[in-house]
């Protein structure tokens, strides 16, 4: 399996039976073949692929949902979401892999996932649902074996954590992480002169552990 | 650390119909006779020798007969102008990749805001495909992108925001996936044909040919929409302009 | 300390905690640093620029420079645009306020408005114009910058919302034939293109503004 990339903004991927594609709604550009689309039902820990699928919702900033679209069939997808650059990830199952909630385009459906909301209070918080208080942001942790195709604007670049290193992040340009991270959300308000741009308090991500993070060039919302 | 300046192009090192060099972005012609171009898709000209290059507006040039002849589009005549004169133009559109086609006696039907420019041996007619343009003849033409154009061969199912045009196989057709519909209709099946969200309707493309496709932007306010929609109302009796404007009426509120 | 670049979008910076390696950077252009940086906002770099930029009821966040100073390293970038780093020599350089992305600490600013009718217009160009010896980053939305030489026999006009800056000895002026610009009701865009006349070299990006 795995997402081919044909072009920055596209992937393609072979969908077989037994090898379903999960893709986030409004990504599908083209299908050739025997493909049916059908949107992702079911609560947490639910739904009919592999070890569940995260309540068929990825939270946007603001808590609104992702709505997710299923691929079945035999044939072949070209996925990709309004001109922004796709990056592939694959991962081996030795790690989780967490993505910013609006960032993630597709994986193979065989993942499991969760959604996670990284808050204020240091480390990370398990699957909220209802109001949310405080800064921070939503991500979708996929785990298991198999492809992630992730969106950024202009594209991703890797940055290795290890050691006694510690990264700080704009969170606006936090795209994923693999790893045995730890990502620590915190303000700083001196932080607002350097975010800028209508970020409100200033929020940052603290990264430490061994893993790697992908942030795009821009701190641009999708 | 060097400096990472590009090397300085000029008219005698610029290209007389390529890319910009290194830069799939920017495109550069040399004027040789008129040249059909999008408005708003020129970044920079160097007129030639103390002369300028003119950009007369279709609806407002002296060549009528010569425009009538090569664009037979009112629809979207105001968003065009005729470039004449001498020297190197240089194109950009939105940081769009811009790539350059050549039509042997053919013909392709092309997105109206990803067609950049054509030559006058091209003919210009607007698509029974709403928003689309096709060119027929002999002669080149530049369109845009967004990321490189990928080709695919039909049988192929594409989203309609996906799709940059087609060659020499037929017109698509509509598709609205009934099982998806089913799904999400439930008690409000009726309204869905008033919203466009999600993947509801595709184009059907079969036959032989090439289709081309992009992953783009979502145009939020098409102006061209506004422009047929206005077209079509002249058209309309009495009782179903009351209509219309209900439905419009509708839309308004829901925006808030 | 030089400047490399990660990715064309993203340039890196290296402070070893010295004034001679702080630099100016764009407000909100850090995506991610490592190590003991600090961040203090720099207001718009000096000049009668701010008079307008109040007239013009410009929020000033993408005019606007912040100190970065410390000692570790940062990784800037804005809007995903591909960045051009000049070595200034003593020479001049005039950029579009809003495309500054880096300048190092031993370059001096002065930040101009200039209308098409005067400050009070609503149209024109903030131009920073850079001076001194040291490194300058711009931004090109949209794709790779491109340069473009004038000469007294081959002078260029130019769309303000793709021009970026320029260096050398040249006569800007405006130029208020727009036929190649659509401005019957729906599009947007400035009312006037740029010419350059002299001898000299022209920043333009392949997006516009």
């Amino acid at each position: 399996m795995g997402f081919t990339k044909v072009t920055p903004k596209v992937v393609l991927a072979e969908v077989r039976p037994g090898q379903e594609v999960l893709a986030r709604r409004g990504a599908m550009l083209a299908s050739s073949g025997e493909i049916a689309f059908s949107p992702v039902v079911g609560g947490p820990g639910g739904g009919a692929y592999g070890g569940g699928i995260a309540a068929s919702l990825a939270r946007g900033m603001q808590g609104e949902a992702v709505p997710l679209m299923v691929a079945e069939g035999n044939g072949s997808v070209h996925y990709g979401f309004r001109g922004h650059h796709v990056t592939v990830i694959d991962l081996d199952g030795s790690h989780p892999m967490s993505v910013e909630a609006d960032r993630l385009l597709a994986h193979d459906a065989n993942m499991s996932s969760s959604v996670v909301f990284l808050g204020q209070q240091g480390g990370l918080r398990g699957a909220v649902r209802g109001a949310v208080t405080g800064q921070g942001l939503f991500t979708t942790q996929l785990s298991g074996r198999g492809s992630v195709a992730v969106l950024s604007h202009g594209g991703t670049f890797a940055l290795r954590v290890g050691g006694s290193q510690q990264i700080v992040v704009d969170p606006q340009a936090y795209v994923a992480h693999v790893g045995n991270l730890r990502l620590d959300v915190a303000t700083a308000l001196s932080w607002r002169d350097a975010v800028g741009r209508g970020s409100g308090e200033g929020v940052q991500l603290k990264v430490s552990g061994e893993g790697t993070v992908y942030v795009q060039a821009s701190e641009e919302k999708l | 650390m060097v400096s990472t300046s590009p090397q300085p192009l000029d008219p005698s090192t610029l290209p007389d119909h390529d890319n910009v060099p290194d830069n799939p972005y920017a495109y550069c012609v040399r004027l040789n006779g008129p040249l059909f171009m999008q408005t708003g898709r020129m970044i920079a000209y160097y007129p030639v020798g103390g002369g300028t290059i003119r950009f007369e507006p279709l609806t407002a040039t002296s060549m009528t007969a010569m425009v009538a002849s090569h664009f037979s589009s009112p629809l979207y005549s105001r968003d065009w102008v005729v470039a004449n004169g001498q020297g190197h133009v240089i194109l950009g559109d939105r940081g769009y990749d811009i790539n350059s086609y050549d039509l042997d006696d053919g013909n392709l039907t092309v997105r109206a805001a990803n067609l950049l420019a054509f030559d006058a041996g091209l003919e210009l007619k607007e698509s029974i495909i709403p928003g689309f343009l096709t060119l027929l003849g002999t002669g080149k033409f530049l369109a845009s992108s967004s990321g490189p154009v990928i080709f695919v061969e039909p049988p192929v199912r594409v989203d309609p925001e996906a799709l940059v045009g087609w060659a020499d196989c037929p017109a698509p057709s509509q598709h609205f996936d009934a099982g998806w519909m089913g799904h999400f209709l439930g008690a409000a099946r009726g309204a869905v044909f008033g919203t466009r969200s999600g993947e509801e309707r595709q184009y059907d493309f079969t036959g032989a040919g090439t289709v081309l496709l992009q992953s783009s932007e979502r145009m939020l306010e098409d102006p061209h929409v506004v422009r047929r929609l206005e077209g079509e109302v002249n058209q309309l009796g009495t009782g179903q302009l009351r209509h219309l404007a209900g439905v419009i009426q509708s839309r308004l509120s829901q925006n808030g | 300390m030089p400047w490399r670049l990660e990715t064309p979008r993203v340039l890196v910076v290296d402070l070893d905690g010295s004034k001679t390696s702080a630099v100016r950077a764009q407000t909100g252009s850090m995506v991610a640093y490592e190590g003991d940086v600090q961040f203090k906002n720099a207001g718009m770099g000096g000049g009668g620029g701010l008079r307008a930029a109040f007239k013009q009821r410009v929020t000033g966040e993408s005019l606007s420079l912040m100190e970065v100073t410390g000692r570790g390293t940062v990784h800037l970038a804005v809007d995903a645009g591909y960045v051009l780093v000049l070595d200034l020599a003593g020479d001049v350089l005039k950029a579009e306020s809003e495309g500054l992305l880096c300048l190092a600490n031993s370059l001096t600013t002065d930040v101009t408005f200039t209308g098409l009718q005067g400050a009070s217009s609503g149209q024109g160009l903030f131009t920073t114009t850079v001076t001194g010896h040291g490194q300058a980053a711009l931004i090109s939305l949209g794709g790779p910058p491109i340069a473009l030489r004038v000469t007294p026999q081959t002078p260029l006009v130019v769309d303000p919302d793709a021009y970026i800056g320029c260096v050398g000895n040249l006569n800007q002026s405006f130029v208020t034939d727009v036929s190649w610009r659509n401005l019957v009701g729906e599009s947007s865009g400035e009312a006037f293109s740029l010419r350059f006349e002299g001898q000299g070299i022209v920043y333009i990006q392949p997006e516009e503004r």
